[in-house]
């Protein structure tokens, strides 16, 4: 498998390191929302198709990655810099409960 | 002369010859031969007894789909089992031997098997499983009393024991276009892809390029194929961008375009040139791969046709035409359709007698009358071969009328002597690697094979490989895939002409003659048709299944000639058409690949050695160095005659008496800097950071997310916005992942910076109640009393000339320093404190010490920090900031990580003055048959010189609770059992007097 | 302070570094294997916007000028630089005291410089086989169009991690963990036994 990664381009899979599932939303740092929390560290969604991940290129320039990639064909259909596009739907996690 | 090589003909070099030996047996060929093809030049018919029933065969095919002729080669001590005689290029010296006979290829004994037919059959192995009941055996016990026979009767080469000395590599390729299959159409596809100026690769698993136009004796553009083939190599090898692979099978077909092949570089040779590897794996990430594999001829399916002597048509064809060896001089083809009528024009025009075509349709065309006539051979329409005769060797064969439509034999039988038979059963595309890339085959009615599925991947077929079986077709497919692969457009310049001899491409549907005898469909498997009606008569329905009860295509030719011809009649059995019984997937490998080629630099050396900058003074110093990770560190510096136990009880002694000093530069070390720097550590400790001083050192400890223990370590701070953070050893490549993801992902508005500054730094630990005294006979350029260097402070000045950095901070309990220095200065730095410590019997110490001093101080590691362990059951509570939120504090104090009965850490002492092991359990009744209800376990154990006894950390259900009660070891799988007091974990100077000093 | 008097810096190389010609040379060497012992290797990091401060304060300092788009980068023999990640470079010096001379190029609001000059061991490759037996090593494209000169790569090798600069048509710079560089070159020049090799 192959992972084009922004920075370094095309490289084998065996030059990253699965970081976990990229839907997660971390709570704010001071929440108390144990079900927020939770959610974060344990809920998955574990999808057929196509599914948001965190990738770290660890064998190369270090960037850690937002990856879809389909779970089915191993397809990789997009690939880009995490840093920047990180999601904080804590306001929405706080707001269920 | 040897007995088949014809007088002329054949691309061997019948100047050179080649001496080598077969089952001891002395043996020549030429320059060119393959084991296959000079064995049957000197007239051996016998190659190898079969898995099962040990029948005699002989040569099936004459290429990588050999499934009877498997040999093992033998270089030195080394052997090689299972390799394919079509596939040995001979060389002088070659030692080859047969497989799977016992005393001798030519006197099997387990050729008794074939008397015991019945009890072999389809699914015999899992019979045996379930009984029958003979005496008092039943069941898996008959089973196991079976096992033994079974697995000495049945079987292939036996694996070598020595060790073999070959090297192997790894190479990593990339280009544009791969061209597998070097046939008519892979050359026209690499060189029409060459021509646009894209980075070629074309790899070939035979030795010379050229594939079928090296022995169809067809006419390529006005030349011989084979020499066209030869020319079109030619210019190939003079391109920049052109990378030829001969002996190179691509073997696997992966996501991302990328391919594995295996190239057999010196398998060839006597001897490899120096540094010159074995074999070598090539990955290769190409943009388009034309598929140009071709196909296999297939057998057909009647009684008798695994006797020596029954061959495929074009494999015969090839002997001839290649090597210049006739398989027979009275020949006998037997078809389903109009390529083996081809080949029996070749063997006539290369000096056999062709005896007869037998062909199972009554309706023969013209054209193929006409080559009938042309080969001098009697023409048998709407015949089938319904035996064969003859023992080691083919003496004749015997046909009878047949009806195709119905499967139905009629007549009279009538013999026919023949030394060789001919069979074809039309053409399997090769679609391996199609198969492995994705989709699922597709099956062609007309064609009868299974075509190549829509491609998933960036591939393009051609050729033979697409069921487009002539040369013409190959050629203008192969030109068009290349052109197309290397994004040029497709050519109007006239295609090059081809003369061949004619042929309908597709066959009659027939695969099976039924008539009484053993019918194989799987050779190397030993699989016949009838066990294949078993299977299903026995339930079984689906093709996967089938597959695994009767082992058809398991085989480590993979079913390459029986796949189809299996599952027609799996089909026939169920009264469905072959499409509906579908296909197995084809999986790597495509042919076996040795292991070496996949471990290759790794051969021999299973991991990189980490190698700390004094590495070399502690080997010419006595230290005895084990593993940790990748690390490599001092364990013990022996004295001559010292126990383990003794060297580290003197070791850790000596350093509370004066003073030790340890090789600390493995420890985990990650500059963080940034003007957000002390608010990022505020976040990642659970402990405050951002109050630290600069010129101070902090104790530190880190949670995960879901709020357990994860690391800890001092983390110094060296400027407003520059912090020095260490990690314990094992965890500094997860510890620093840990922080990048959080900076990347999470926090990405924080201005900090992570780099791993590990090896930039030598670190040596010195400590005991003189350290400070060393320190001041040896550091210049600062004090280091406890005024300027308090505990946790930091000085910078010189050792012997190289600057230093000094940390105040104590693992061992005593009065402690770590001291750092450029990596390439700390050997220099180190000599000088030993020289330093001479006056003040400085002694060094190794890690078995370390650990003891930690463990009589109760401090925790990696044996305690063990992903179940929360900060409370360390009692490291104390250092759970209230002030802040911290990775993990959320997540904490959720009940279960809270609860009274966890795991906590205490101190254990062995009441019975015998050493403790790690891992061994606690309980609080002793009971050695039946050890049960475990409070906990040990994690870290040694004598404590300090106290004067063997004592462990552990982790003990309620902890603190028990301290000053009494347990028991229990450790049944080392035999330790005894009471044990439960103490505070902290062992030795408690309130840290010695350290403050 | 002390720069004028400091002893030599160890190589992690030493005992398996063994000048000659080695291997399959009989026919000529094909590659030259050399540590090439810069006094100054630096790590430079940009915040987010500053990348374009940072490469002009690298111009200042070393007079390199860095090309722009990843991996891009600049030798000119004493002095070398490189992207090796999103506004991050490696730069080197021959000479010792590069970090002192950048110390005040890079303030806070552009980003941060780290010493590593003794924490990298840079190994130098070359000669017409150079590519070969790099791809032995790393799953990256050796060629000159796919990485041109001056260019820099990060990527590893098992467990070493590695940044490798193209300092010549067929010569390379590869920049390993000091703690790894021994295992490396061993390695290395196993590998590079085939093809016949020289240490200088």
């Amino acid at each position: 498998m192959l992972i084009t990664c922004p920075y370094c381009g095309p490289r084998d899979v065996i030059e990253f390191t699965y970081q976990g599932d990229g839907n997660r939303e971390r709570p704010q740092p001071a929440s108390q929302n144990l079900d927020a929390w939770n959610a974060y560290v344990y809920d998955r969604l574990n999808p057929a198709g196509d599914h948001n991940e965190i990738w770290q290129h660890s064998g190369g320039c270090r960037s850690h990655l937002r990856v879809v990639r389909n779970t089915l064909t191993h397809e990789i259909r997009s690939t880009t810099f995490a840093r920047g596009g990180h999601k904080s739907a804590d306001n929405r996690a706080e707001g269920r409960s | 002369m040897s007995p088949r090589r014809a007088e002329t003909g054949g691309r061997i070099d019948r100047l050179r010859t080649i001496r080598f030996t077969f089952d001891d047996a002395p043996y020549t060929g030429h320059a060119g031969d393959t084991l296959a093809s000079a064995l049957l030049a000197n007239g051996v018919t016998l190659f190898g007894r079969s898995f099962k029933y040990h029948r005699p065969r002989g040569l099936l095919a004459a290429g990588v789909e050999e499934p009877n002729a498997l040999v093992t080669v033998l270089r030195g001590e080394v052997r090689e089992p299972n390799i394919a005689a079509t596939m040995v290029e001979i060389y002088d010296g070659l030692v080859a031997v047969s497989q799977n006979r016992t005393p001798s290829l030519a006197w099997d004994i387990g050729a008794i098997n074939q008397l015991g037919g019945k009890i072999l059959s389809a699914g015999f192995y899992y019979k045996t499983f379930m009984g029958p009941v003979i005496g008092p055996m039943k069941g898996t016990r008959f089973w196991m009393f079976c096992e033994h026979f079974i697995r000495r009767a049945a079987g292939l080469g036996k694996a070598g024991t020595a060790s073999d000395p070959s090297r192997y590599e790894r190479m990593n390729a990339f280009c544009d276009v791969l061209v597998v299959g070097s046939g008519p159409a892979g050359l026209m596809a690499a060189k029409a892809a060459a021509d646009q100026g894209a980075r070629v690769i074309l790899a070939d698993l035979e030795a010379h390029f050229g594939g079928s136009a090296n022995w169809s004796g067809e006419t390529i553009d006005g030349m011989p194929a084979a020499d066209w083939a030869q020319r079109a190599v030619k210019q190939l090898e003079g391109n920049d961008n052109v990378r030829l692979l001969p002996r190179t099978t691509v073997w696997g077909y992966y996501d991302g375009n990328t391919l594995a092949a295996l190239e057999r570089v010196t398998d060839h040779k006597e001897a490899p040139a120096k540094g010159e590897p074995r074999q070598r794996y090539w990955a290769i990430r190409a943009g388009t791969v034309v598929l140009a594999t071709g196909s296999f001829e297939r057998p057909l399916v009647f009684p008798g046709n695994d006797r020596p002597g029954v061959m495929l048509a074009h494999a015969a064809e090839r002997y001839a035409n290649e090597y210049g060896v006739l398989p027979g001089q009275r020949i006998a083809l037997f078809t389903n359709n109009d390529s083996a009528y081809r080949s029996a024009l070749a063997l006539k025009k290369a000096g056999a007698a062709i005896v007869a075509i037998v062909d199972v349709r009554s309706d023969v065309s013209n054209e193929m009358r006409k080559l009938t006539s042309e080969a001098e051979a009697e023409l048998l329409a709407g015949h089938a071969v319904i035996a064969t005769e003859g023992g080691k060797a083919l003496t004749g064969l015997k046909v009878q009328r047949f009806d195709f439509m119905s499967g139905a034999l009629s007549g009279d039988e009538r013999s026919i002597h023949a030394d060789c038979l001919l069979m074809s059963g039309g053409w399997s595309p090769t679609i391996h690697l199609a198969s492995q890339a994705g989709a699922k085959a597709e099956w062609d009615p007309a064609r009868q094979a299974f075509l190549p599925p829509k491609p998933t991947q960036r591939w393009i077929g051609a050729g033979a490989f697409t069921g487009s079986f002539s040369t013409a077709e190959a050629i203008a497919e192969g030109r068009a895939a290349g052109l197309q692969a290397a994004g040029g457009a497709a050519s109007p310049a006239p295609l090059t002409v081809v003369e061949a001899a004619p042929g309908d491409p597709d066959p009659a549907p027939i695969f099976e003659i039924k008539a009484k005898g053993k019918s194989f469909v799987d050779f190397q498997h030993d699989v016949t048709a009838e066990d294949v009606r078993l299977a299903h008569r026995e339930g079984f329905v689906s093709v996967e299944h089938l597959k695994r009860y009767t082992t058809l295509g398991m085989a480590t030719d993979q079913g390459k000639n029986s796949n189809v011809p299996g599952l027609a009649i799996m089909a026939e059995a169920l009264g469905k058409p072959i499409p509906e019984v579908g296909t197995t997937r084809f999986r790597p490998p495509y042919t076996a690949v040795s292991i070496g080629s996949l471990a290759a630099e790794r051969f021999g050396d299973l991991k990189p050695e980490r190698l700390t900058p004094m590495h070399d003074w502690h080997i010419a110093n006595g230290a005895r160095m084990y593993s940790a990770g990748l690390w490599y560190r001092p364990m013990i510096y022996g004295l001559a005659g010292e126990t383990v136990e003794q060297a580290y009880v003197r070791e850790a002694k000596a350093t509370r008496e004066s003073a030790g000093i340890v090789d600390v530069s493995t420890l985990g070390k990650i500059a963080v800097q940034g003007p957000d720097a002390a608010e990022f550590l505020d976040r990642v400790y659970t402990n405050m950071f951002s109050t630290l001083a600069v010129g101070k050192a902090r104790y530190g400890l880190m949670l995960r997310e879901d709020g357990l223990a994860f690391d800890d370590g001092t983390t110094w701070r060296l400027g407003e916005q520059e912090f020095l953070m260490t990690t314990t050893t094992a965890n500094a490549g997860k510890v620093m992942q840990h922080l990048e993801y959080f900076l990347d992902v999470i926090w990405p508005e924080l201005k900090v910076s992570v780099t791993s500054v590990t090896d930039e730094w030598a670190g040596a630990a010195i400590g005991g109640p003189k350290a400070r005294a060393i320190l001041a006979a040896c550091v210049t350029g600062t004090a280091v009393d406890n005024a300027t260097l308090p505990f946790m402070g930091i000085v910078h000045g010189q050792i012997a000339g190289v600057p230093v950095m000094i940390c105040r901070l104590s693992f061992s309990g005593e009065m402690a320093f770590e001291v750092y220095s450029g990596a390439g200065y700390g050997t220099h730095v180190w000599e000088a404190l030993i020289e330093a410590g001479k006056p003040f019997d400085l002694v060094t110490y190794g890690l078995e010490a370390l650990g003891t001093m930690r463990i009589e101080k109760g401090h925790v590691t990696g044996a305690e920090i063990d992903g179940r362990t929360t900060a409370r059951d360390l009692h490291l509570d104390w250092m759970l900031s209230k002030k802040k939120p911290f990775i993990g504090s959320a997540m904490m104090d959720r009940e279960g990580l809270v609860a009274n009965d966890r795991l906590q850490l205490v101190g254990l002492i062995a009441l019975d003055n015998r050493p403790l092991n790690g891992g061994g359990h606690i309980v609080e009744e002793l009971d050695e048959a039946n050890p049960h209800d475990s409070l906990g376990h040990i994690t870290a154990c040694c004598y404590s010189p300090a106290l004067g006894k063997y004592i462990a950390l552990a982790l003990v259900k309620g902890g603190k609770a028990r301290h000053g009660t009494r347990a028991f070891v229990s450790d049944p799988l080392r035999n330790r059992f005894g009471p044990i007091e439960i103490v505070s974990n902290h062992f030795y100077d408690p309130d840290g007097s010695r350290m403050h000093g | 302070m002390a720069d004028h008097q400091l002893p030599e810096r160890l190589s992690p190389l030493e005992p398996e570094y063994h000048p000659g010609s080695h291997g399959n040379f009989e026919h000529g060497v094909d590659v030259i294997l050399s540590e090439t012992r810069p006094g100054s290797i630096l790590q430079l990091a940009a915040w987010p916007s500053e990348e374009k401060r940072l490469i002009e304060a690298i111009r200042k300092v070393t007079g390199l000028a860095l090309p722009d788009g990843a991996g891009g980068g600049v030798s000119n023999g004493g002095r070398a630089a490189f992207g090796f990640a999103p506004g991050k470079f490696t730069v080197v010096d021959e000479a010792e005291g590069l970090a002192a001379a950048f110390a005040g190029a890079i303030t806070p609001a552009i980003g941060t410089l780290t010493d590593l000059s003794h924490g990298r061991t840079a190994i130098r490759i070359a000669g017409p086989k150079a590519e070969w037996v790099m791809a032995k090593f790393f799953a990256i494209d050796f060629a000159l169009p796919a990485f041109p000169l001056g260019a820099g790569r990060s990527t590893n090798h098992h467990d070493i991690f590695a940044q490798i600069q193209r300092s010549g048509a067929d010569q390379f710079d590869i920049y390993v963990f000091r703690s790894f560089a021994r295992s490396f070159w061993k390695a290395l020049c196993h590998a590079s036994e085939e093809v016949g090799y020289e240490v200088q």
